[in-house]
């Protein structure tokens, strides 16, 4: 059963990640990459990962596709016109590719990683198990984390994300100041 | 997944390891890298950026989901990387929103303005 489950979600995400980079219409790619990022949070679902599963639905569907789709629509005057994308260095980009796959496969085989002996502490095997012998779940572990030992990082994050956002409304709003 | 360990009476299907989260994040990688140099329009490297993070979170999670002692590191590493990403779009939009409006280019090898 998990395993078939991986296998289907599996097959989503890369069928759905193919169409993102090969379709001619742009927002035919934004629609599919709304599917494959769905396809990675069910993929945290399997993992365990319910926070960070939820995290993807509201952040990357809620706001980066929908932001995309916004962006698609504000840069082409017809809504409705298919917009035909021109593709180029096909042939580079699909050997650059294939060599960073053989690159990433003979550095997993070289790695320590055992093929298959970590199954273990497989989801399936342990489900829902506590990350550690205290007994608490992934949620309140990642939380834990998050206001102990990474409240640095963590604050540091949101200086990041309040720097874009200023950053954002800068180079928009200023555009907009000077056609006036 | 909060269901009960599999049975022992149970079909055996060989179980999900940790090389299969890293071969299927590999491949998303190298679709996501393919698009990101294929595509002309910028809001398409943009959107095949996103699959590359989706896959580094891929590692990331399932990495420290299988570790010996699993803990949350790993997912909070996914959290901080959501987080950029996140900041990477909103900025990377606004750029070529920016550039839409003063040069009506949205290609990425026409916005060639420092080259001159």
């Amino acid at each position: 059963m998990q395993a078939a489950l991986f296998y289907a979600i599996s097959a989503a995400l890369l069928v759905s990640a193919g169409l993102v980079v090969t379709s001619r219409n742009i927002f035919h790619a934004a629609l599919w990459l709304a599917v494959a990022l769905f396809a990675v949070a069910a993929l945290y679902v399997m993992l365990g990962a319910y926070f960070l599963a939820a995290v993807q639905v509201l952040i990357y569907i809620g706001a980066v596709v929908v932001l995309a789709i916004f962006v698609i629509n504000l840069t082409r005057s017809v809504v409705g016109a298919p917009v035909t994308l021109s593709r180029r260095w096909v042939i580079p980009a699909a050997l650059v590719s294939a060599l960073t796959a053989c690159l990433i496969a003979v550095a997993l085989l070289r790695s320590g990683v055992p093929p298959g002996a970590v199954a273990s502490t497989a989801p399936g095997a342990a489900p829902g198990a506590a990350p550690n012998a205290a007994g608490q779940d992934w949620t309140s572990a990642l939380g834990r984390h998050l206001l102990g030992d990474f409240v640095i990082p963590f604050e540091l994050v949101s200086v990041l994300l309040l720097a874009a956002l200023i950053a954002a409304i800068a180079i928009v709003g200023k555009d907009r100041e000077d056609e006036k | 997944m909060t269901g009960a360990p599999p049975s022992p009476g149970s079909i055996s299907v060989a179980p999900i390891t940790l090389s299969h989260y890293l071969l299927l994040a590999a491949l998303l990688f190298c679709i996501g890298l393919y698009g990101a140099i294929s595509r002309k329009n910028a809001i398409g490297i943009l959107m095949a950026l996103e699959l590359v993070f989706n896959a580094v979170n891929i590692t990331l999670v399932a990495a420290g989901r299988f570790r010996p002692a699993p803990d949350a590191v790993g997912q909070l590493f996914a959290l901080f990387v959501i987080a950029a990403a996140a900041a990477e779009s909103v900025l990377g939009l606004a750029i070529i929103l920016a550039i839409y409006r003063r040069r009506v280019v949205v290609n990425a090898d026409e916005m060639d303005l420092m080259k001159h």
